[in-house]
């Protein structure tokens, strides 16, 4: 069984994570194509490279993000989410909420 | 039988003199020691027919005597299949041959020997195929035939369990590379676990003789052994059998009725070589072993293999066997080198000296058998005159015993496993292994090394590098050479009538592997699945070679082209129990859970969870559900909700983050009131919903299905990891338990539980939270209308909640309260047209379909999915969730029947069920856009049969929700 | 005895109906098995199993935890010196454990009031970005004692969690019986001991567990007294 490294609680058996898809930035829901998003919710690139993934860590329920090449399985670093999320994200207004 | 005769002393490492041992083969009493093996004891008897094989029910004893043949499987008691080599006799045990008709001794079916060339190669293969109704023909007689054992039906439950083993290091194999590997890692501090299959360390210095003088391997084994044995940093485990590798160093490890799940920081694999057979006629014959199942029944277990003995070899281990067999009074009638020389010429010298005539550039091309093929009774030995090629004259030789030795294959098995790959360079008939990945080293004779100095330094070396990585060491790795050579390059010797067997397990001939290849099977991988070489309980151990060499000259390419077939996991047989034994099945409880089962519930699962579906007998059920239901509409009842999933919100974004992760606006949303909560994914399907409590302006207290929870708050902590939004996100399912009581007299309850609290309309409205105390318990109110009827989800912390159902049952006792179950809460909602979601919606379903835009807040700039549904809901709908109604005597569709339109499905059943509150069956289905108004018909199809249901508007019971609202 | 018959308290452990002895206690405003046989000293040195469910603990993670913690937690000077997964005994007693960042659990020491646990909910309840968790209803509360807890625990869990890998006060969030947990490695009365956390929906589920794991070392359940008294 594969080891996976958590940032927060060190080495442990892959069977204690719950990977969360690959890290992709959302486009503007309020402005892009429905092609850009379409693109964003339902393909991937499937390349042979290194890809950045969200990996839940279900016994403390952390989050982080691993790096992993996708042909060697290697898993070549792991790290806190705030290292690329640093700033709070907002969303443009389009209307006043009204109920 | 004859009485047991043993060699002396210090022969036979393995049995205890003073410990005699009885038991019956074949109903007849045996008589060995404490420590030998069945396969053992027997052959000191001169019983050397242990089993028949598998398709012609040729006898066959031992061909290894270290468990790697499947020649010695027998019945031990109710137990098929065991190895007779490796599992030690004890009192009184009762074995048995296997696979005959009649008697070991006296096997009916081996007459099918002759109609050998009705079952040709690929003969399974190509049943399966055709003719169309082959198989089914042939699959009576041959499972009555080829079957193995018998499976006791009436065993006993045995407890087999797990257990994780940590360690820097492991090392498998306590041959010598293994010992001086362990022993050198462990001296540098390293804690190391050193697994052994045999039931002593030492590998081949146990039974292989190193030096002419036969001292070096015994007082070398004493010396490393003393040393490992007392070593603080190295756990032993003998008798251990490691079945596999996986990724990073995880090694199941079988030892007694216990799996060990090693988890190493490095692995050392010293697993050691298999001796291989020479292909020959009757290579098969009982009497005919490998050289080092000789050496071992001597010197292992005192037991004398024969009288008169052959060696053929291949290499200059035969001549070692030579001295090990004239040492202990057998006399060695001739070696048949099949070289033209031998390597070492001071042990050549040495061994001619004794008088042993060798025969050199020759072979073995026929045993001679005795009556019913039961022994050897002599060898016919042929020049060698080309690859495969023996001249026509021949000598005749009498013998009882033929020891062989073709060469030695590395244990590459479990180095596959881990992704290595198995090279061979067919001029040198040497292997290599290559391609290991990090962590993982090889070392001895299974990495090509075979002169003892070097296999000690090959172990050391590997010990090295093991250290380097762990950063014990910094030591400098220099390579091990090794130029003794162990293989002869082609020790085939077909024979025109054939039995020269490459498979033992399947009964597989030279000539049905080559005639495999004229069929076009050229893949290694190929050949193996149409001829099944390979696939018996050996696992190629042996044939594995002898298949790639003649396939390899079939098709004109080298061994290293053609390959070698896989090997999986596990490498030996092993049993269910040990993948079963302490599964872990874990199972979660409300607090209520016991006051369910002393009310009689009928238990149902829900995930891990047990709720009561109805209060009352397996066979009531229809029963039940009706009167729970109409003591909820017209009295009061009761229902644990506890397993409801419950997430808490608190921070000043608290607001911001409901507002985005749900569609409904959440901003305004009053503090102490209740709004219905639904959450899409980022495609736009419905994936939850629930019940948002806004507690103070910074707090919120959302409901989540049972089965839901833990995605959906995943999925929030995940989102927040992302936005960083000024929250703290917290699963409170387990910390709340909670109850839903309903029905008109609700109120009453409540008001008697808690006379403190204002439980009037106008103090507590419906959709409000309210907190308050009851009885000491701190409880959490939400006035909801699930099952619509007055009603009140009251939560409190876990540790009170088997206290509150107690309470309230006694406060509702004036007012003939009474529990209901889920199935009673499924009808009742369905009553109110409120879906279940995950039940009445699926994987498709965005808000526009189940007619939930009224909860989606598209004034807000984003929720999660929001995209999604504008694109979704912007196009022409296909299909909706719609109310359907059938007289009460039609017949009743079940979930999942099919919504029919014209020939063509549009939809399913979701929900359905009688109401005795409509007096009709009603239910919930999806129907195609062009009958979804009510007063459509919709054609349901429940069992074969088209039913037209009528399409009505939702909700079926008190249209006005003037009941909930009380 | 059953517990269930001497069961007077509103506040139960969820696994009272299992967890059986001779004698009870107050705890916590719940009942405690206090003795589970007269042989739970040399028990719990060998290998025992509590249930310390209703015993006092308390949660508070966000920005102004540490704060909170060091202002209203006497003998808590400075929470900083406290690593992620790590625990630390106070002189008052009380067990804190650091799971995160900003995340807290204090365990009771047992024998006081639990005033100061009190009065740490209460601040924390009152101080902005510091939130108290539930953990005294999400989690039950077992502790596993005696020589042979790493060999137990490794029948059980992937972690390593022997002595030299894993000493007093190193905590592991991990699976246990394929449930989650946090293990915290401690001394009761100089007794090696786990204290585990687990989910308290299914704490008749890992207590069975656990048990049927001690068979092999002659364990079994212990009361409380003999780590407190």
């Amino acid at each position: 069984m594969k080891i996976l490294t958590c940032p927060l609680n060190g080495p442990r058996n892959i069977s204690e994570f719950v990977y969360g898809g690959e890290v992709k930035d959302m486009p503007d829901p309020n402005t892009c194509s429905d092609k850009a998003w379409a693109d964003y919710v339902f393909y991937h690139d499937n390349l042979i490279q290194i890809v950045k993934e969200w990996w839940l860590h279900a016994p403390s329920g952390y989050w982080f993000i691993a790096e992993r090449h996708t042909a060697s399985d290697e898993i070549i670093k792991t790290y806190d989410p705030s290292e690329i999320y640093n700033t709070r994200i907002e969303f443009s207004t389009q209307q006043e909420e009204r109920a | 039988m004859k009485p047991s005769q043993r060699l002396n002393e210090p022969m036979g490492l393995l049995i205890d003199r003073n410990k005699p041992v009885q038991f019956k083969f074949e109903n007849q009493l045996v008589s060995g020691y404490a420590g030998d093996s069945i396969a053992s004891a027997l052959i000191a008897n001169q019983s050397w027919l242990m089993s028949r094989s598998f398709k012609y029910h040729r006898p066959r004893g031992p061909l290894t005597m270290a468990g790697q043949d499947a020649n010695t499987l027998i019945q031990l008691g109710g137990e098929p299949n065991v190895l007779a080599d490796r599992q030690n006799i004890s009192q009184d045990i009762q074995v048995r041959g296997q696979n005959y008709n009649g008697s070991l001794e006296n096997d009916k079916d081996a007459v099918l020997g002759y109609f050998g060339r009705f079952m040709p190669v690929g003969f399974y293969y190509r049943s399966f195929f055709k003719p169309l109704g082959a198989w089914k023909k042939w699959e009576g007689v041959i499972r009555d035939k080829a079957g193995l054992g018998v499976l006791d039906l009436n065993f006993k439950p045995e407890y087999y369990d797990k257990k994780y083993l940590f360690a820097d290091l492991v090392v498998v194999g306590s041959g010598p590379a293994g010992l001086a590997a362990a022993l050198k890692a462990a001296d540098a501090g390293a804690t190391v676990i050193l697994v052994e299959e045999q039931t002593i360390l030492g590998g081949s210095l146990t039974y292989n003789r190193f030096d002419i003088e036969g001292k070096k391997a015994q007082t070398l084994r004493h010396e490393l052994l003393t040393r490992v044995t007392e070593h603080p940093n190295i756990q032993v485990m003998t008798d251990a059998v490691c079945n596999a590798w996986f990724t990073d160093n995880y090694l199941p490890v079988i030892q007694g009725k216990r799996m060990y799940k090693i988890r190493a920081k490095e692995c050392i694999l010293a697993s050691g070589a298999y001796e291989q057979h020479v292909v020959f006629r009757n290579n098969d014959l009982p009497g005919v072993i490998m050289c080092s199942a000789a050496t071992r029944l001597i010197k292992h277990y005192a037991v004398k293999p024969g009288n008169k003995a052959v060696v053929l070899t291949g290499n200059d281990e035969g001549y070692y066997t030579a001295l090990d067999l004239l040492e202990q009074g057998i006399e060695v009638a001739a070696i048949v080198d099949m070289r033209a020389q031998a390597q070492d010429p001071i042990l050549f010298a040495s061994v001619a000296e004794k008088g042993i005539s060798i025969k050199q550039g020759a072979t073995v091309y026929e045993a001679l058998a005795t009556k019913g093929n039961k022994h050897i009774k002599g060898v016919d030995i042929r020049q060698i005159t080309g690859k495969g090629q023996v001249a026509d004259t021949a000598e005749l030789i009498d013998c009882d015993l033929l020891c062989m030795s073709a060469g030695f294959m590395p244990a590459y098995q479990i180095l596959c496993q881990a992704g290595a790959k198995l090279s061979y360079d067919d001029a040198a008939a040497e292997f290599n292994l290559s391609g290991l990945p990090a962590h993982l080293y090889i070392a001895g004779s299974v990495n090509g090394i075979y002169s003892l100095d070097a296999v000690l330094k090959d172990g050391e070396k590997a010990a090295s590098e093991a250290l380097n990585s762990l950063g014990l060491s910094t030591e400098p790795v220099a390579d091990v050479n090794c130029d003794k050579k162990v293989n002869y390059d082609w020790p085939i010797f077909s024979h025109p009538k054939g039995k020269d067997f490459v498979d033992y397990d399947e009964d597989l001939q030279a000539k049905d592997i080559v005639n495999a290849t004229r069929l076009g099977y050229r893949d290694i991988q190929l050949v193996k699945r149409f001829s099944t070489v390979g696939m018996g309980p050996s696992q190629g151990r042996h044939s594995a070679l002898p298949t790639a060499r003649l396939v390899a000259n079939a098709t004109d390419r080298s061994v290293t082209e053609t390959g070698v077939t896989t090997a999986r996991p596990p490498f030996a047989p092993e049993k269910l129990a040990h993948l079963a034994g302490r599964i872990f099945d874990p199972y979660q409880r409300t607090p209520m859970h016991y006051r369910h089962l002393e009310l009689g519930a009928k238990m149902i699962p829900a995930g891990h969870w047990q709720r009561p579906a109805y209060y009352g007998g397996a066979g009531e059920r229809d029963k039940c559900i009706q009167l729970e239901a109409d003591h909820v509409r017209n009295k009061v009842g009761l229902i644990d909700v506890s397993t409801l999933g419950g997430i808490e919100l608190r921070g000043p974004d608290a607001a911001e983050f409901m507002n985005r992760i749900y569609t409904f606006g959440f901003l305004k949303q009053p503090v102490g009131k209740t709004r219905y909560a639904v959450l899409t994914n980022e495609h736009g399907v419905v994936i939850d919903d629930g019940v948002a409590c806004r507690i103070a302006d910074d707090h919120f207290y959302v409901t989540a299905t049972t089965s839901g929870v833990t995605r959906v708050y995943r999925e929030m902590t995940k989102w927040n990891a992302m936005w960083r939004l000024d929250v703290d996100i917290l699963n409170v399912t387990s910390a709340f338990s909670a109850v839903n009581l309903a029905g008109p007299d609700s109120r009453k309850v409540l008001e008697k539980l808690a006379p403190e609290f204002d439980a009037s309309a106008d103090a507590f409205p419906y959709l409000a939270y309210r907190e308050t105390n009851i009885q000491g318990i701190p409880a959490r109110l939400l006035r909801v209308g699930f099952v619509g009827e007055l009603g009140y989800e009251i939560h409190v912390p876990a540790q009170y909640g088997e206290a509150l159902w107690d309470l309230i049952m006694q406060a509702g006792k004036a007012f003939q309260i009474k529990p209901f179950g889920v199935e009673t809460q499924r009808l009742l909602r369905l009553e109110k047209g409120h879906i279940i979601v995950s039940q009445d919606t699926d994987g498709m379903s965005h808000p526009g379909e189940l007619s939930l835009g009224w909860a989606v807040n598209r004034k807000k700039p984003f929720f999660v999915g929001c995209r999604s549904v504008d694109i979704m809901m912007a196009k022409p709908m296909k299909r909706k969730l719609v109310g359907f109604r059938l007289p009460a005597d039609s017949a009743k569709p079940e979930e999942g029947h099919l919504v029919i339109e014209q020939g063509e499905v549009t939809g399913n059943i979701t929900s359905c069920e009688y109401s005795p509150a409509v007096k009709a069956i009603i239910g919930m289905a999806f129907a195609g856009i062009e009958q979804s108004e009510p007063g459509s018909k919709i054609g349901i199809r429940v069992d074969g049969k088209m039913l037209q249901a009528e399409v009505v508007s939702l909700p079926f019971y008190d249209p006005k929700n003037s009941r909930q609202e009380l | 005895m059953n517990m269930s018959d001497t069961q007077p308290s509103l506040k139960r452990s969820l696994l009272y109906r299992t967890t059986t002895g001779e004698h009870y206690k107050q705890q916590d405003g719940g009942m405690l098995v206090a003795q589970f046989s007269a042989n739970d000293a040399e028990q719990a040195k060998r290998c025992g199993l509590l249930d310390l469910s209703v015993a006092r603990r308390t949660g508070l993670r966000g920005k102004n935890a540490p704060s909170v913690l060091s202002e209203h937690l006497p003998g808590m000077a400075n929470t900083s010196v406290i690593q992620a997964n790590f625990a630390e005994q106070l002189s008052t007693g009380e067990w804190v454990l650091r799971l995160g960042k900003t995340e807290y659990w204090v365990l009771s020491s047992l024998t006081g009031t639990n005033a100061s646990l009190d009065a740490l909910d209460q601040a924390a309840s009152q101080t902005a970005d510091c939130y108290p968790l539930y953990c005294q209803s999400s989690h039950a509360w077992f502790v596993l004692t005696g020589d042979y807890i790493s060999e137990v625990m490794a029948k059980l869990c992937a972690v390593d969690l022997n002595e030299r890998v894993f000493p007093v006060g190193k905590i592991a969030q991990t699976s246990v019986a394929r449930v989650n947990a946090i293990v915290v490695k401690q001394t009761y009365q100089g007794i090696p001991a786990f204290s585990i956390l687990s989910d308290s929906s299914s704490a008749e589920y890992l207590w069975l567990a656990i048990l049927d794991a001690m068979q092999e070392f002659n364990g079994q359940a212990i009361g409380a007294d003999v780590l407190t008294v």
